[in-house]
């Protein structure tokens, strides 16, 4: 039986630099898998492979036994997985209520021709993706900032607003660029419980992470990402009680 | 003959917008805002030096006289306009929208100052003609080719021997780090324009020797110069410098098969070329 | 009155210019000075057509619409390869290309000198002479263009164009079609040029090289600053504003052998200072 996100072989050069060194690791599904690793190990490198933003020089990612090679990111949102940025890449000139909106599957009204020449049908449909784009928001806790503009929202609250745009597109494989990191102690309760809230209703999720605490509490199955490569695997008290993988991990700052 | 008097005449003036490409590129490598505005800091060089000389100061302090003018004009661009719009967190695009707003200024007053009717070099020099085996060669254009390789010389040796090059090189590879280094982006980058400014004036003078001044005459240039600078790669002084002459050479030698007014598009096309095989250009770093 | 009628029409022919130059510039966020040159293709299309007699008016615009949506679009496709800057090149080259055609292509655009006694526009056989009658239809052509930019913005293709501007990788992660928007946006900005274009020639009943050059694409980005971007308040202050700003330095005794240069002059200094002071514009968002 094939894995639910297999990951094969990967390598990835970068000029001088071997971003990805055969990396390959598996994905089991309805859990949360976090990755770690110093910094510069490839955590995000290999996010934008299984996204279809980079063409890896050689190896293969499988998604539910699917080859996703060559295959666009609109594309390999449309067969599950979507991913989020680290830097969060929101549209910040835009409510938060419309960023979850584009991040909605396409419909109706998102090409010209139907905005033009069937304008109260669009409105119509549109209206009925706000309510949708609104229970997204309130799955978040975001409800009461709907129709602020995103540069007035708190780093927390845009934080959140990240994940909201993510589960708009319907993915049910989620891949989150540290969507603890920089987060006061309230916040990152708030997206712990969250992530754990969206394992409980059936979504599988990939998440990279500098926080052991946050590690320790969330995460099903660690990977551990050493110089573009598996290094090592297991459950958070078998990856932390590893000598040999802490001091790889905190080695330069001890 | 007609074909080797066309080189030359490419490779003349070629070396001439090679500096223009190549103090372009020093301020784009450095700033990362593309200063349209250049060309309008070209096209004052030339009238600076016609009025010097008008008032009977001689060739050499007309054109350093100019140079100083271009300096100061590039260093009031990056002060009273660029850092400005850099402290309100302007995007990108709103530079742009500036800089070319600086080029339409300082176009018009020209012009409104000059006229737009183009105005003539009058120096007996320039327009001595000098027969090499059969080349004809101005004095004009033996200035250009010997000032343009000195101020292509003299960049270079800039950019990489002297501490402030170094300087500006760290700033334009990683402004970031050049901050916390105590480098002073800032700094750098007023310097940056004035050196580059400077340097344009030496082309903007020179060119138009030949050709005569026109208010409007900045932007050509400075398309083929850009074209250059992409086509070589970003960060190559000498691509940049390189693909200029091979432009203008190009540019040249179309005038065997078609008319001179369609040069623009000779020189379009090369962009196009480079922009659907290479569009890094040949010698990008990194 | 003609004068204010003959105002009110340049003025709702620019509305469409301003249109396609906000739908590129402040929507899409690509920076363009060379709508002028599909403005022109437009109108030289048009005219070579009324000029021959092989088609009548109407059939006439709707070839020149066509031809520069195909045109804009491909303009418009280096942008969705290079990144801004280097589309700055591409825009630059264009127009100065498009001024080489249209000033030494004779054969088409009767060169330098133009094309004179371009027929007045007609609808269906009856030939719209008068002033007032002109108005009539430019009104028209402009309320549809405001209309179509209006339906736009409000709908998700607005919405999912504005995201676009802001962060084009963003907006791939959640699953869009990036160049396929853009693409459609330059095709519509492409519709609004020509069309504008097509009426100019025929209502001016002259064209030459010079409505169409590099003065003439910085006008209309002019006019995107100054009223200001993605909303259809800027589209329309902008032009309003920026033709009746000439007739205001008739005023001021200047004399006619500066008069262009200071009228550019005056776009220059408007294109910095919005730059600098107000970004939205009179009535927009900030660019």
């Amino acid at each position: 039986m094939s894995a639910y996100l297999e990951v094969s072989g990967v390598n990835q050069r970068f000029g001088g630099l071997q971003a990805l060194n055969d990396c390959g690791f598996a994905i089991a599904q309805g859990g949360i898998t976090c990755m770690v690793g110093p910094n510069g190990a490839g955590k995000t490198t290999i996010f934008n492979v299984i996204t279809g933003f980079l063409r890896p020089d050689t190896g293969h990612v499988a998604f539910r036994g699917r080859r996703l090679d060559g295959l666009r990111p609109q594309a390999i949102v449309a067969a599950g997985i979507a991913r989020s940025f680290q830097n969060l890449r929101l549209f910040v000139d835009l409510t938060a209520l419309e960023n979850v909106l584009v991040g909605l599957p396409s419909g109706f009204g998102e090409a010209p021709l139907g905005a033009l020449f069937r304008p109260f049908h669009t409105a119509r449909l549109d209206r009925a993706r706000r309510a949708q784009a609104m229970e997204r928001l309130e799955h978040v806790g975001l409800a009461d900032r709907a129709a602020e503009k995103v540069r007035n929202l708190s780093y927390g609250e845009q934080k959140l607003l990240t994940v909201a745009r993510l589960l708009a597109t319907g993915a049910e494989l989620l891949l989150l660029d540290e969507p603890a990191s920089g987060l006061a102690a309230g916040a990152l309760d708030q997206v712990m419980a969250l992530l754990r809230r969206l394992q409980g209703e059936g979504k599988t999720l990939l998440v990279v992470e500098h926080n052991t605490r946050v590690v320790q509490q969330i995460a099903d199955h660690v990977l551990f990402l050493h110089q573009g490569h598996l290094m090592a695997e297991g459950t958070p008290a078998q990856i932390i009680a590893d000598p040999a993988l802490a001091e790889i991990y905190f080695g330069g700052a001890l | 003959m007609l074909l080797l008097q066309l080189l030359v005449n490419g490779i003349v003036t070629g070396c001439a917008l090679g500096v223009v490409a190549v103090s372009f590129a020093l301020v784009y490598a450095t700033t990362r805002i593309f200063h349209i505005a250049h060309a309008g800091v070209y096209t004052l060089g030339g009238y600076l030096a016609w009025s010097l000389l008008a008032h009977g100061v001689p060739e050499p302090l007309a054109l350093l006289g100019a140079m100083a003018g271009c300096t100061v004009l590039g260093a009031a661009i990056q002060h009273f306009l660029y850092a400005p719009l850099e402290r309100r967190r302007a995007t990108h695009l709103i530079v742009l929208i500036a800089s070319l707003g600086a080029l339409a200024v300082i176009q018009n007053l020209i012009a409104a100052v000059y006229s737009s009717d183009i105005l003539e070099f009058t120096i007996p020099w320039a327009s001595a003609v000098v027969t090499l085996g059969g080349l004809r060669l101005t004095g004009a254009q033996l200035a250009t080719l010997a000032l343009s390789l000195a101020a292509f010389v003299g960049m270079l040796w800039f950019a990489h021997r002297t501490l402030l090059g170094k300087r500006i090189r760290a700033v334009a590879s990683n402004p970031f780090l050049a901050e916390i280094t105590r480098l002073e982006p800032r700094a750098v980058y007023v310097t940056v324009i004035a050196i580059a400014s400077a340097v344009v004036c030496i082309p903007g003078v020179l060119v138009p020797l030949d050709l005569g001044l026109q208010p409007y005459g900045g932007v050509t240039p400075l398309l083929t110069a850009t074209i250059a600078m992409i086509a070589g790669g970003v960060g190559s002084l000498g691509g940049a410098f390189l693909f200029a002459v091979v432009i203008v050479v190009l540019q040249n030698l179309s005038l065997l098969v078609m008319p001179g007014e369609w040069s623009i598009g000779v020189t379009f096309a090369i962009f196009v070329v480079f922009m659907l095989f290479r569009p890094r250009g040949l010698f990008a770093a990194g | 009155m003609d004068y204010f009628y003959s105002y009110l029409i340049l003025a709702e022919i620019y509305v469409l210019l301003g249109l396609s130059t906000n739908l590129l510039v402040g929507v899409v966020g690509i920076f363009s000075v060379s709508q002028a040159a599909v403005f022109g293709v437009g109108a030289y299309i048009v005219s070579d057509f009324l000029l021959s007699g092989t088609l009548s008016f109407l059939p006439a615009l709707a070839v020149a619409a066509v031809a520069c949506i195909v045109l804009n679009v491909l303009l418009t496709l280096p942008s969705l390869r290079v990144s801004g800057d280097y589309f700055v090149v591409t825009s630059f080259g264009i127009q100065l290309l498009a001024t080489a055609v249209f000033t030494n292509w004779t054969g088409g655009t009767g060169g330098a000198n133009g094309l004179p006694g371009v027929p007045p526009p007609d609808l269906f056989g009856f030939p719209l002479e008068e002033t007032r009658q002109i108005l009539g239809f430019t009104t028209v052509a402009a309320g549809l263009g405001c209309l179509a930019f209006w339906l736009s913005m409000r709908a998700p293709y607005g919405r999912l164009l504005k995201a676009i501007r802001e962060d084009e990788l963003a907006v791939a992660a959640a699953g869009k079609d990036v160049l396929r928007a853009k693409v459609s946006a330059a095709a519509l900005a492409g519709a609004f040029a020509g069309v504008a274009g097509g009426v100019y020639a025929t209502y001016m009943s002259f064209i030459d090289p010079s409505s169409f050059d590099l003065d003439a694409s910085v006008l209309l980005l002019t006019m995107v600053v100054v009223g200001g971007a993605r909303t259809l308040a800027g589209s329309i202050v902008g032009p309003v504003v920026l033709l009746a700003l000439p007739q205001l330095l008739q005023l001021v005794a200047i004399p006619t052998t500066v008069a262009a240069s200071a009228r550019q002059l005056l776009y220059g200094v408007l294109l910095i200072a919005f730059a600098v002071f107000r970004p939205q514009g009179l009535a927009g968002e900030r660019l």
